[in-house]
């Protein structure tokens, strides 16, 4: 049909528009989202030490290391590139406290790929945060071990914020705030330093790899209830700042909530999801038989996903059939 | 300032030169129907002479539109033929004698003293189309339905509204094609025959224009609107946000009406928008003179040269990329249409068309392919940009598991294809793919 045109036609692509596509890929996001880790792992390092970056290396070398082994048994095509199972193992190992024997972190990385997410079906299909999945397990299995947590810069065992106000709510006076946001006091590696955990946050917002509703509902959750309880009595309750930087609280709400496949992807159920899940973190706090009640509070959310995911936007033009 | 908060952030720079003339073409390719519709009957046979304006189809029906020789020659057949969409249709091809002698002009009538109706004739009797996804007769799309539109009747009432507004949309639908941002940008002297036909066919009060933020309108518009014996106002918006120039995601940013979909009309809430280009045709065609060039868009890193240019429609694609200096690069897609709407080509023998926006060559780095796409991650991107309110992630799902019937329940015939979940999505599905798919399948069943 071609044949007096003098210019070569053969070779020219033909497929659906859109033809042109956005720079954003899994892998991509990934790896951002591994970069947005990194000021809370180095103060991780800087305050407990090389056992920080022991736990890190085996949670992260045995995530990939079994999601590569499953893979390749199930004759898959492997997806180490994509960086998703070192995220799963870094961010595992930045909820661990620091105390734990090298094969915590090897059990639970190992968990966290292979109940939490390969057993699904891999990146996409998991109901559940694999990281958190795997924190409970470990949580269950050795209560002990996962609640021994060092002062910064030595292994001298001391209570978390939270723990000494679970036994003595008036404790809470005891603690500067300043201290607490920048780091100073016992927690899991990742999580104490508020400020690098903001740093990385605000980066991982611009990037537009999570988007606000989830991190800011979430934090809000908490601030409302906490400054209810605080208002009711101020003597036993602690202020809502502490409720925000003592715990796990900033890492769950930026890191762990907004995690892109256990999350809802509507605003209204973005919103919700944030809020509710701030609302039981506060409700375990208080009168649950844990200290800290976040990575719980997040995990009993994804199970409501779906739900969440039936608040959708108003479909354009509908209103106007009235 | 209208707002629009939906969609996605493209590049498209305008040009600062003026609109490029492609040279006459030697040989013109004229399907018979450029648009959705009946195609037009031959009246001319092999052999005849011909010259530019005269006409050569004559429409059958209201769905149909007459056809012009665009250039001065002789008719060397009338041979199936095919067009950028893919279909193979009866075309009359002309090759041209050299001299570009025009039909008698029909004589400057006043426009003024025409009545709606005298101007609906025009419009068809000039084969004005109406580009967009469906291209249809722009004269079909101005006269109002016959039976109001069913899903409406089922309120009870007949909600064929009355026009108030027309919508002049100084935008272009991609940020990638120019057109309408140059036609904003220069004076033209159809331009006020072209409003006031329009606004005499509608019977709007109100004239509208949305104009590119970046692009400084032209005094001759400046003064359109300054001219205040009528109400027409000017609205900016920000051009770069796909797809906010395409008429439903329009309507809603420059006036914050909803045109009900699926299947909605502008006129059922009260507007008609077109765009300068059309505003352009209207005001030639009611002086009775048919489009036998129109403007188009030269875009992508293949072509040495790009920006506007005025195209002899029925012109092959071939011949307007020797005469534009040809390729620069290796192309690897060529598309008529817009980057992100546009149409894949395989052959470059297709002509211009009246519906064609633009010509885009892409250079394999321009492009992305979706090869091995993932599973969804629900990340949520989707939701974030889609114009229409939907889960197009989600939709894709049911889609991609042939469960047609559940995504038509959620929505799938809203979708207005844009491709703004396409182009963000991580996992690099091929989300406008499967929607078509699933429309096919559901319209086919």
């Amino acid at each position: 049909m071609n044949k007096e045109s003098p210019i070569d036609t053969t070779g020219l692509i033909v497929s659906m528009s859109p033809h042109i596509r956005g720079a954003t890929t899994v892998e991509r996001m990934m790896r951002t989202f591994l970069l947005c880790l990194l000021p809370a792992a180095v103060v991780g390092i800087y305050l407990f030490g090389m056992r920080a970056l022991w736990i890190m290396a085996l949670s992260v070398v045995t995530a990939v290391a079994f999601e590569s082994l499953i893979e390749h048994l199930t004759h898959r095509p492997l997806t180490y590139r994509d960086c998703h199972a070192a995220l799963i193992g870094l961010l595992l190992a930045l909820i661990l406290p620091p105390s734990v024997p090298w094969w915590i972190p090897v059990v639970g990385a190992t968990v966290a790929i292979i109940l939490g997410k390969m057993v699904f079906g891999g990146l996409g299909t998991y109901p559940f945060n694999p990281v958190l999945v795997a924190w409970v397990v470990l949580k269950l299995s050795w209560p002990e071990r996962m609640s021994l947590f060092f002062a910064p810069h030595t292994t001298d065992e001391l209570l978390t914020p939270l723990m000494a106000v679970k036994e003595d709510p008036a404790l809470f006076y005891s603690y500067g705030m300043l201290p607490l946001f920048l780091g100073q006091k016992p927690g899991p590696i990742g999580t104490v330093c508020g400020l690098a955990i903001l740093i990385g946050a605000i980066f991982i917002l611009t990037k537009g790899i999570i988007r606000w509703h989830i991190p800011l509902s979430f934090l809000f959750g908490i601030a409302l209830f906490s400054a209810i309880l605080r208002y009711i009595n101020p003597d036993i309750y602690p202020p809502v700042i502490f409720h925000l930087i003592a715990g796990g609280a900033l890492f769950g709400a930026f890191f762990l909530a907004p995690e892109p496949v256990t999350s809802p992807v509507t605003p209204m159920g973005m919103l919700l999801f944030g809020f509710l899940a701030g609302v039981t973190t506060m409700i375990i706090r208080m009168w649950g038989g844990y200290p800290d009640g976040t990575f719980y509070a997040i995990l009993i959310m994804n199970a409501a996903t779906p739900l969440f995911n039936k608040l959708k936007p108003r479909p354009y033009g509908r209103r106007q059939h009235a | 300032m209208g707002l629009f908060l939906k969609g996605i952030k493209l590049p498209g720079k305008l040009p600062t030169f003026d609109a490029v003339e492609a040279p006459l073409p030697k040989r013109v390719i004229l399907p018979l129907r450029q648009y959705i519709g009946e195609p037009a009957r031959p009246v001319v046979s092999r052999g005849d002479r011909v010259k530019v304006g005269q006409l050569i189809g004559a429409a059958e029906d209201s769905t149909s539109l007459p056809l012009h020789a665009t250039i001065a020659g002789k008719v060397v057949g009338i041979e199936e033929h095919l067009d950028h969409r893919g279909a193979l249709l009866p075309s009359v091809v002309i090759e041209a004698d050299g001299a570009d002698t025009w039909i008698e002009p029909p004589g400057e009538k006043d426009i003024i003293s025409l009545s709606p109706p005298e101007i609906i004739t025009r419009i068809q009797g000039a084969g004005v189309v109406l580009k967009g996804m469906l291209p249809i007769p722009l004269a079909f799309d101005l006269l109002p339905p016959d039976q109001p539109k069913t899903h409406l009747a089922l309120t009870g009432r007949r909600v064929v509204r009355r026009i108030d507004t027309l919508l002049i949309a100084a935008i272009d639908p991609e940020p990638s094609l120019l057109v309408n941002r140059y036609l904003a940008g220069s004076p033209n002297e159809e331009l006020p025959g072209g409003i006031a036909a329009l606004r005499s066919v509608t019977g709007a009060e109100r004239t509208v224009f949305v104009v590119d933020k970046e692009t400084s309108p032209s005094s001759q518009l400046t003064e359109i609107v300054a001219g205040d014996e009528e109400e027409v106002t000017m609205i900016s918006l920000d051009g770069h946000r796909f797809p906010v120039g395409l008429p439903i995601p329009l309507i809603k940013a420059a006036l914050g009406r909803e045109v009900p979909l699926p299947y909605g009309h502008p006129r059922d809430v009260g507007v008609a928008v077109y765009d300068t280009d059309t505003v352009l045709s209207v005001g030639k065609s009611i002086q009775g003179i048919p489009p036998v060039e129109t403007l188009i868009t030269v875009g992508g890193g293949a072509f040495a040269k790009r920006g506007v240019v005025k195209i002899r429609i029925g012109t092959q694609i071939s011949t307007l990329i020797e005469s534009l200096g040809g390729f620069t690069g290796e192309p690897a897609k060529l598309i008529t249409g817009g980057p992100m709407m546009g149409t894949a080509q395989y052959d470059l023998s297709v002509p211009i068309t009246k519906d064609i926006h633009g010509v885009f060559a892409l250079k394999e780095d321009e492009i992305q392919l979706v090869g091995d796409y993932r599973e969804c991650i629900n990340c949520g991107l989707c939701v974030k940009v889609c114009p229409v309110n939907l889960l197009p992630g989600v939709l894709s799902l049911y889609c991609a598991r042939d469960r047609f019937e559940v995504a038509e329940r959620e929505g799938l015939f809203a979708c207005i294809e844009c491709g703004c979940c396409d182009y963000v999505c991580p996992s690099r599905r091929p989300l406008v793919h499967l929607f078509r798919h699933a429309k096919h399948q559901l319209l086919e069943t």
